[in-house]
């Protein structure tokens, strides 16, 4: 399959660091270039502190422009927490960084698989003008919160009455919702995407049959940070 | 940097969160009880949608999108006359901020936006420059309590001069726009004070103060036992700290917080003794609402009735 493109937020440019700062989702006064590598987006990092993940090696991968950085496994740990935005001492942000560098990962159909969970959101949206946490992930919350939480869901309608509110928290968009989505390309990425992640699947499939597969994870970073084991958690 | 004295009380949108009508509608009755006895101007409008958040953070809504629907939502807020977006959750105060940014600054992405509403025929929601600025449209319905908190003080009906608070402020409130924030990101108070006007004794400080709840959007699902780790680590200095009521002012943090605080106990082995609430619900407890009828506690995950007996309320 082709690649998809994404012009706002990933526009096609010669190096990552240009597409970084061109894209959408970035400031256009983002300090990409001021990086001093001092480590400040790694030590205010909640990913850092229980990972091997590291923004700062993230954004020196991309200043070298090292496109093996959209392959690795670490551009998925991020929280969007905005920590390393709020700290950087030269107006850098990683977290925007890495959200660009999760766009291109997905137009190249790596990581893609990770969004499966997600993708009714968008349909959820176009149909109700709100979102809701996916059907996986509800499957998961009613494992882990149990019967409490569980008859609060099945309450809810009745709750909300109570509470002087319509009985579901749907919106009147008159359509309009569903008519952006679809004029932005949002729905013709999404059946690419839900293509691109069947394909993936079989792929998986087959490749199970005939090698094992290798692990990719903590495959990343300098030769002197791999060797560097990283502080345990401190827990308090 | 923000000015309380800037903050206004008339033309609000309280504008709907997806995860606040999900898990806490509470917080939603919470907020228009206070708004409606400290006399603030504000409507709530059913033609508003989602900001994106949820999907835009997942990964699966490019920036268009969240862009276009941004500008619709502001055109709705124009429209009825009520263009101070004031947001109970910090995903949708940032999204909406910074797609309003997006659209002021970029030409290009404005241009697209409208060219898509013209071949759709939503002439009335095209964007102009400048029609909405990111400084002074967008607000959290916290920084509308704050800068009433003489009023929230007069109206309190309850000693809850012995309860102990703790502050969650919110990653997408403090450290997306840093720059645009009532106080220091560094050194939070919003809550703090308003918690405090309700004779509340919040903490000054403790441990990992302005550690991220640890949701991470996708990061709940796909790496959990990270996620979880994370929100474990503020539990337990909160534990240390003596904590008996955590406050917060996003329902993102409050899922992780109220609804994970027991998997947490039951898989790491421990126990926790506090409760949580949204400010907004503190503050219209404190005000007398009902704690079922409008502050909606039957949602909660951590049962609240220890709490409500103890201060002579239930």
């Amino acid at each position: 399959m082709i690649p998809y493109v994404n012009e706002y937020d990933t526009p096609e440019c010669k190096t990552l660091a240009e597409t970084a700062k061109k894209s959408i989702r970035t400031p256009a006064s983002l300090g990409l270039d001021r990086c001093i590598q001092c480590g400040a987006c790694t030590a205010s990092c909640p990913a850092a502190r229980f990972t091997d993940y590291s923004p700062r090696q993230i954004v020196k991968k991309v200043l070298e422009n090292d496109r093996s950085v959209l392959e690795s496994e670490m551009i998925w740990s991020c929280f969007y927490c905005y920590s390393c935005n709020l700290r950087c001492p030269r107006n850098n942000s990683p977290v925007t960084i890495v959200q660009v560098l999760r766009q291109m990962a997905i137009n190249e159909g790596i990581g893609v698989e990770k969004l499966a969970y997600f993708l009714e959101i968008g349909e959820y949206l176009a149909e109700n003008g709100a979102s809701k946490v996916p059907g996986a992930g509800v499957k998961n919350m009613e494992r882990d919160l149990g019967e409490r939480w569980i008859r609060f869901k099945k309450n809810l309608e009745s709750t909300r009455v109570e509470l002087g509110l319509s009985s579901r928290d749907i919106r009147n968009t008159h359509g309009e919702v569903q008519a952006i989505l679809e004029a932005t390309g949002y729905f013709e990425r999404e059946k690419w995407l839900k293509a691109k992640i069947q394909e993936k699947l079989l792929h998986q499939l087959l490749e199970n049959q005939c090698i094992k597969r290798e692990n990719r994870s903590g495959d990343f970073g300098f030769e002197s940070d791999r060797r560097y084991p990283g502080q345990p958690a401190f827990i308090i | 940097m923000k000015a309380i004295g800037d903050i206004p009380d008339s033309q609000l949108l309280l504008f709907k969160s997806c995860m606040v009508g999900q898990e806490y509608p509470g917080v939603e009755t919470s907020t228009c009880y206070v708004f409606d006895r400290l006399g603030i101007d504000y409507c709530i409008n059913d033609e508003q949608s989602c900001c994106t958040g949820i999907g835009h953070y997942t990964d699966i809504f490019e920036g268009l999108t969240t862009a276009a629907i941004g500008a619709r939502n502001f055109a709705v807020a124009k429209r009825c006359g009520y263009p101070n977006i004031t947001c109970l959750c910090s995903t949708c105060y940032a999204v909406n901020k910074e797609a309003c940014e997006v659209l002021n600054t970029n030409t290009e992405v404005r241009e697209k936006v409208n060219s898509i509403f013209r071949e759709q025929g939503l002439e009335n929601l095209v964007y102009e420059k400048d029609d909405m600025n990111p400084r002074t449209n967008f607000y959290h319905a916290i920084e509308i309590l704050l800068s009433k908190v003489d009023k929230i003080k007069e109206q309190k009906k309850f000693d809850f001069s012995r309860v102990k608070t703790a502050s969650h402020h919110a990653c997408h409130y403090y450290k997306v726009k840093y720059l645009d924030v009532l106080g220091n990101p560094e050194n939070p108070q919003l809550i703090d004070n308003i918690a405090a006007a309700c004779g509340a004794e919040p903490v000054r400080w403790y441990e990992d103060r302005t550690l991220t709840c640890g949701m991470g959007f996708s990061q709940l699902h796909l790496n959990k036992s990270t996620s979880l780790q994370v929100t474990k680590t503020k539990l337990d200095s909160l534990q240390k700290a003596g904590i008996e009521l955590m406050l917060h002012m996003c329902p993102n943090c409050q899922i992780q917080y109220d609804r994970y605080q027991p998997v947490i106990e039951k898989e790491f082995g421990v126990k926790y003794d506090m409760v949580h609430m949204n400010i907004a619900q503190f503050v219209a407890l404190s005000m007398g609402a009902h704690p079922y009828k409008v502050c909606g506690f039957q949602t909660h995950s951590v049962p609240l009735e220890g709490f409500l007996e103890k201060y002579g309320i239930i």
